[in-house]
C-alpha cells in the first residue's frame, strides 16, 4: 500500500474535475486528481463538441445563457488551441414556429448575448450545403471545442503549479472519522495496488458516476440520472459553422463542425446506468433524418463513427423524471456536511463543458469558505500551457507543419497527418499508455479508415523503439481494433462499410492478427 | 462488338478473361479500377481454416457444405483453376501445391497458411529451430522488424516447436532525401543492381552464422530474382513477407496476368464504371458504362460478372441498412436475418461480409428458389455468397475456382 497526502482530493478528470484541480493548485493548495480511467474519456469525450454561445438557452434559461456567453470568450482566450472559432447559426426553417425566433431574439438581449441577425443569402454563402427552405437566421459565437485538448492543457496547467495527476487510479472508498473525512481509499489499475491519500477535503467530480462516489462516503443517496445522447459523426465538414435549428431545444437540432468532421446529435433517453450506453439503430436513425433536416444529402454522405454520453443530471422534482432534456441544466453544488453531516466533502454535478471553469470556481469557493480560508480565484486571467498564443486552432495546422517536416519525419497516420515523432514524444510523456490514451491526444486513428493502416505502424512503432514488448504492443493494437469497432459498427453502411470490408482484407487477410498469440500483459 | 464482357479486373476477372479468349472467344474486360489482386497477399489462398487450421486445402475445401461457394462450385474445378494459374505463370511467380498448406510469417509476425507461394516467400516456410534475422528497413513504415520477429518467437509453429527470430533494422534510402518510402518505392529501386549492392553491403556484416534473412517484400517488382541474387551474395536464404496495401507480390502477380490477358487478344476498357445493362427475356443482351461523360453500351453473347464484394462497391448498404448488388439488381443470399448482419462483437464474423450472390454449377446467379436470373449471366470471385474469405484465407480460391467453372460452363454452352 502507498500513502500521500494532499490538501485536497479531487474525484474524476473529466472536464469538471480537471477545472477543479487547475484551480485549487493556482489558489496554491496541494492537489491531487484521481481519475479511474485516462483523462477525459468519460462523458468529456463523449459529447458534442459546442462551445456554447448560450444561443441554445436564451428562451429556457437565460441565467445559463449569459453564463454561456462568458464563458466562451474566456475558453477562447485560456484554451485557444482547443478552440476553432467556427461562429454559429441559429436558422428558423419554413414550417417552424415562427414565434419562437421572436422570443429567441428578446431572449438573447436580456440574456446580453452577441448575436446579429444576417440574410439567407449570406447563409447560403457561408454555408452552401444548409436547407434551402431557411427563412431567418441568427449569427452567434458558437465554436469547436476539442475536449481533449481542453482537459490536458488544464491539467497541464495545474501541473505547473504542482497538482498531481493519477490516472488510471480509482477511487474505492473514504475514511471518515466523527464526521470528518481523513483519507481517500484508491485503487491503482495498472498496478494493482492500494493508495491511501491523507486528506481533510475531497471534491466529487465524477459526473454520472457522482451518485456512485458519494454512496461510497456514505451519504443519503444523490440521484443522478444518466440522459443519454447519440451523436453521429460524417467523415466531411458538411458545415463550418455549428448550425443550430432555431427551435425549441430538441433531438439532433444542431451539426457541430471538429477537425475534418461534423457531428449531429443528440438523442436524450433516461438510462441506468453510465458504464452500458447502448447505441440503438433508431436513434442512430433519427440522427440522420435529423442531419438530412438540416443539410439535404446528409445520408448520402460518408457516416464515420458513432458515440453515446450520459448527461450527467442530478434530480430535480420539477419535471417528471423521464425528460432528461429540461431538468435544470445549471450546475449542482452537494454539501454533504449540512445534507449528510460528512464535512470535508463537496459533490458537483450537471453544467456543460463549455462553463467547465466557472463550475470550478464556484465548488472551490465554497471548499475555501468551509476552510475558512478566502483566496481569490485566477483561472480566467492565464492562458494554459500550449494557448499561449491566444491564436485559436485552424483545421490546417496540421498539414502546414507537415509540409514542413514530411522528408524528415514519416507520417504514420495519413488520414489525421499525425507524425511518428509526435507519436514517440507522446510514447515517452505517459506510463504504459493504450493507443486509445494516444489517440485521444493525437486524434490517431480518428479519420476515414478507423486505423487501417495506421494502427499496425503505430503497434509496430512502440515496440521497434522498445516502448512496449511484442506481447503489449499486440495487446494494445487488438484493444484499439476493438474499441473502434464500438463506434463503428452502428453506422456501418455506405463507403464506411466498404472500409470496413477493405480493413479485414487487410487486417485478417493479409496480415493474420486474429490469429496471433494471445498476450500475457493485459493493456488498460 | 466482342462475344465475351468481363466486368472486373480482379483475380476472378483476369482469369476469366484469358481463358475466354484463349478458347477463341473475342473478349472484352471492363473495369472501374485495379483489381484487389495488388492489395492482396500475393499468394495463392484455397482454404487456411474451416475454422480449425487447415492442412490439406483441397481435401478441406471439398469438405464445405452449403450456403459456401466451393460447396456449389466442387473441389475439381477450384483444383482445376488452381492448377491452370500456376502452369499459366510458372515457377517464376508460383510454387507449391494445393493438396498441402504452407505456413508464412505475415508483416506482424503472426504465421498464415496459404497454398501457392511465389519463389521469393519459400524459405519463410515455417521450421522448428530455424533461425531467422528479421530485418526491417527504417525508412519503411508498414514493416517493425521488433514486433514480427518477437511475435514469431511467441508462437507455437502447427507441428510444434518455434521459431528464433532476431529483429535487425537498415537504413536503405530508396528515394534521395526521403524517410517515409512506400513498399512500391522501395520494389522499384531494388529492381535496380545498385541499391540491390547497397543493401547487401548494409546487411552482410550484421548477419549470424546459420540465420536466414525474412524482409519485408519489396526485393524488385520487375525483377522476379532480387531475392536470389541477394541470397547468393549473402550465402543463405532469403524469404520475404507481404506488407499490407499496395502489396509487390500482388503486383506482380497483376503485371504478370494482365500482360497474359493483352497477349491472349482481351481488349481492355479501364476506367469505366458499369451502370446499368439490358436484357430481353432471359438473357442480357448488353452492359453500361459511364466513364468520363461517355455512356457506352457493349453487346455481348456472354457476361461474366467479377466485381468483387463490399470492399470494391459492387455490394453496398444504405442509410437504412438495404443491401444491393449495384448493377444488375440481383437476388442477394445471406440476407435472412438483417438483424443480426452486423454486431458488436469485434472478435465475431459479421454475417453482412457472407451476402452475395448464390449461383448454379455454371456460376450463373439464381434466385432463392435457384432459379437461373439470366441465361448468360455468370458471377465470379468474392461477389460469391457464402464465405467470408478473410477469415478462412480462401479468396484466390473462390475466384479461380469458380472462374474455372464459369468459362467451362462458356465453353460448352458456345460450342
Ligand atoms: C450527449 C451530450 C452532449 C453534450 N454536448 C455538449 C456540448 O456540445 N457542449 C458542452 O459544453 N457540453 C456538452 N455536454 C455536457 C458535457 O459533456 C458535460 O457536462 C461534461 O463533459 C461533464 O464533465 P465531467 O467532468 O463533469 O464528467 P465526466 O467527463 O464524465 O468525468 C467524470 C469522470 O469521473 C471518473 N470516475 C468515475 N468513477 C470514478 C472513480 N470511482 N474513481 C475515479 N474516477 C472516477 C470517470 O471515469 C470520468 O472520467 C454534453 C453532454 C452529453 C451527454
Ligand atoms: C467533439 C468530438 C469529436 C470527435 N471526432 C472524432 C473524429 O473525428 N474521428 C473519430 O474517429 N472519432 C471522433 N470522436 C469520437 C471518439 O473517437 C470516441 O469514439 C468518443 O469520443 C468516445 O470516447 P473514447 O475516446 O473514450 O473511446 P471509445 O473507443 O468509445 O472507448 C474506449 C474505452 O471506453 C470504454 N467505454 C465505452 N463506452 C463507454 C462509456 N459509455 N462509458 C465509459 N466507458 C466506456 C470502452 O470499453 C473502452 O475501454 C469525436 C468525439 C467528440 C466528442
Amino acid at each position: 500500500m502507498r500513502r500521500m497526502t494532499a490538501d485536497v482530493v479531487v474525484i474524476g478528470g473529466g472536464s469538471t474535475g480537471s477545472g477543479i484541480v487547475r484551480d485549487c493548485a493556482m489558489r496554491g493548495f496541494s492537489a491531487i486528481l484521481v481519475e479511474r480511467g485516462d483523462l477525459a474519456h468519460g462523458t468529456s469525450a463523449r459529447y458534442h463538441g459546442l462551445l456554447h454561445s448560450g444561443g441554445r438557452y436564451v428562451v429556457s434559461d437565460p441565467e445559463s445563457a449569459h453564463e454561456c456567453a462568458e464563458e466562451n470568450d474566456i475558453i477562447q482566450r485560456i484554451h485557444a488551441d482547443a478552440v476553432e472559432a467556427t461562429g454559429g447559426f441559429f436558422i428558423s426553417l419554413q414550417g417552424d414556429d415562427l414565434d419562437y425566433a421572436d422570443r429567441w431574439v428578446e431572449g438573447a438581449i436580456t440574456a446580453h448575448l452577441p448575436f446579429q441577425e444576417i440574410s439567407v443569402a449570406e447563409l447560403f454563402r457561408r454555408e452552401p450545403r444548409i436547407n434551402r427552405r431557411a427563412v431567418r437566421v441568427m449569427e452567434v459565437k458558437d465554436a469547436s471545442v476539442d475536449g481533449w485538448q481542453m482537459t490536458w492543457g488544464a491539467v497541464r496547467s495545474a501541473q505547473q503549479y504542482g497538482a498531481q495527476i493519477l490516472t488510471y487510479t480509482q477511487v474505492t472508498g473514504f475514511e471518515v472519522d466523527q464526521g470528518q473525512l481523513k483519507a481517500v481509499q484508491c485503487l491503482d489499475r495498472k498496478t494493482g495496488e492500494d493508495l491511501v491519500i491523507d486528506t481533510p477535503f475531497a471534491i466529487n467530480a465524477s459526473g454520472p458516476w457522482a451518485g456512485q462516489i458519494s454512496a461510497l462516503a456514505g451519504c443519503q443517496p444523490v440521484e443522478v440520472v444518466p440522459g443519454r445522447g447519440v451523436m453521429v459523426a460524417m467523415a466531411h465538414r458538411l458545415v463550418n459553422s455549428a448550425c443550430n435549428r432555431l427551435i425549441k431545444p430538441g433531438d439532433g437540432d444542431l451539426v457541430v463542425p471538429a477537425h475534418t468532421v461534423c457531428i449531429i446529435g443528440t438523442t436524450d433517453v433516461k438510462v441506468d446506468d453510465p458504464d452500458d450506453l447502448a447505441m440503438p439503430r433508431n436513434e442512430v436513425q433519427q440522427m440522420l433524418d435529423a442531419g438530412e433536416v438540416l443539410v439535404p444529402g446528409f445520408r448520402q454522405s460518408r457516416a464515420m463513427r458513432a458515440w453515446a454520453g450520459a448527461r450527467p443530471l442530478v434530480k430535480d422534482s420539477r419535471v417528471a423524471s423521464s425528460d432528461t432534456r429540461h431538468m435544470s441544466r445549471g450546475m449542482s453544488i452537494l454539501d454533504h456536511q449540512s445534507r449528510d453531516g460528512i464535512s470535508g466533502v463537496l459533490t458537483i454535478s450537471g453544467g456543460k463543458l463549455t462553463t467547465y471553469r466557472l463550475m470550478a470556481k464556484n465548488i472551490v469557493d465554497v471548499m475555501c469558505e468551509q476552510l475558512n480560508d478566502p483566496r481569490p480565484c485566477r483561472t480566467d486571467s492565464e492562458a494554459v500551457p500550449g494557448s499561449e498564443s491566444g491564436r485559436t486552432y485552424s483545421v490546417t495546422h496540421r498539414l502546414a507543419e507537415r509540409e514542413a517536416d514530411r522528408l524528415r519525419d514519416p507520417i504514420i497516420c495519413e488520414c489525421e497527418l499525425m507524425s511518428r515523432q509526435m507519436f514517440i514524444d507522446l510514447l515517452a510523456d505517459i506510463a504504459e499508455p493504450s493507443l486509445d490514451d494516444l489517440r485521444r491526444q493525437l486524434r490517431l486513428g480518428m479519420g476515414p479508415c478507423q486505423g487501417g493502416f495506421c494502427s499496425l505502424r503505430a503497434a509496430g512503432l512502440t515496440c521497434q523503439i522498445g516502448h512496449f514488448s511484442p506481447d503489449r504492443a499486440t495487446a494494445a493494437l487488438r484493444l484499439f481494433l476493438k474499441n473502434r469497432w464500438i463506434g463503428l459498427w452502428p453506422v456501418l453502411y455506405g463507403d464506411q462499410l466498404r472500409q470496413a470490408a477493405l480493413d479485414n482484407w487487410i487486417m485478417a487477410g493479409t496480415l493474420n492478427v486474429e490469429r496471433l498469440p494471445q498476450s500475457e500483459e493485459e493493456v488498460l | 462488338m466482342s462475344r465475351a464482357i468481363v466486368i472486373g479486373a480482379g483475380l476472378g476477372g483476369l482469369a476469366s478473361a484469358i481463358r475466354l479468349a484463349r478458347q477463341g472467344l473475342d473478349t472484352t474486360l471492363i473495369s472501374q479500377g485495379l483489381g484487389g489482386l495488388q492489395l492482396s497477399q500475393g499468394t495463392i489462398d484455397i482454404l487456411g481454416y474451416d475454422p480449425e487450421p487447415v492442412t490439406d486445402p483441397l481435401a478441406a475445401a471439398g469438405r464445405l457444405a452449403p450456403p459456401h461457394p466451393y460447396a456449389v462450385i466442387g473441389s475439381a474445378p477450384v483444383a482445376a483453376g488452381v492448377d491452370w494459374l500456376s502452369q499459366l505463370l510458372g515457377p517464376e511467380l508460383l510454387v507449391g501445391q494445393t493438396s498441402a498448406n504452407t505456413w508464412l510469417p505475415t508483416a506482424v509476425g503472426a504465421l498464415r497458411p496459404t497454398a501457392l507461394v511465389q519463389p521469393s516467400m519459400v524459405a519463410g516456410a515455417v521450421q522448428a529451430e530455424a533461425a531467422w534475422a528479421i530485418v526491417g528497413l527504417s525508412r519503411l513504415k508498414d514493416f517493425s522488424a521488433a514486433l514480427v520477429a518477437g511475435n514469431l518467437n511467441r508462437t507455437e509453429l502447427p507441428g510444434g516447436g518455434r521459431l528464433r527470430c532476431r529483429p535487425l533494422v537498415i537504413d536503405l534510402m530508396a528515394r534521395a532525401g526521403e524517410a517515409d518510402s512506400s513498399g512500391l518505392v522501395f520494389a522499384r529501386a531494388l529492381d535496380r543492381p545498385e541499391v540491390q549492392d547497397r543493401l547487401i553491403a548494409a546487411l552482410g556484416p550484421e548477419l549470424a552464422e546459420g540465420e536466414s534473412v525474412g524482409l519485408p517484400a519489396v526485393l524488385g517488382l520487375e525483377d522476379l530474382t532480387v531475392y536470389d541474387r541477394l541470397a547468393q551474395a549473402l550465402g543463405r536464404p532469403v524469404f520475404e513477407i507481404p506488407l499490407p496495401p499496395p502489396s509487390v507480390p500482388g503486383l506482380r502477380l497483376n503485371q504478370a496476368l494482365l500482360a497474359l490477358a493483352k497477349a491472349a487478344g482481351v481488349r481492355f476498357v479501364n476506367g469505366a464504371a458499369v451502370v446499368g445493362f439490358e436484357a430481353a427475356a432471359d438473357r442480357v443482351t448488353a452492359v453500361m458504362t459511364a466513364a468520363a461523360g461517355h455512356p457506352r453500351s457493349y453487346p455481348g453473347e456472354v457476361f461474366v460478372y467479377a466485381p468483387g464484394g463490399f470492399e470494391s462497391g459492387a455490394l453496398a448498404m444504405d442509410s437504412y441498412y438495404q443491401v444491393k448488388e449495384t448493377v444488375f439488381d440481383l437476388p442477394l443470399h445471406g440476407l435472412d436475418d438483417v438483424e443480426q448482419l452486423i454486431t458488436g462483437d469485434y472478435a465475431a464474423p459479421q454475417a453482412i461480409f457472407a451476402v452475395g450472390l448464390g449461383v448454379d454449377a455454371a456460376m450463373r446467379p439464381v434466385d432463392l428458389s435457384g432459379n437461373v436470373v439470366y441465361e448468360n449471366l455468370h458471377a465470379v470471385g468474392s461477389i460469391l455468397a457464402g464465405a467470408i474469405p478473410w477469415h478462412e484465407k480462401s479468396g484466390e480460391g473462390i475466384a479461380l475456382g469458380s472462374a474455372w467453372a464459369a468459362t467451362q460452363a462458356i465453353q460448352e454452352e458456345l460450342k
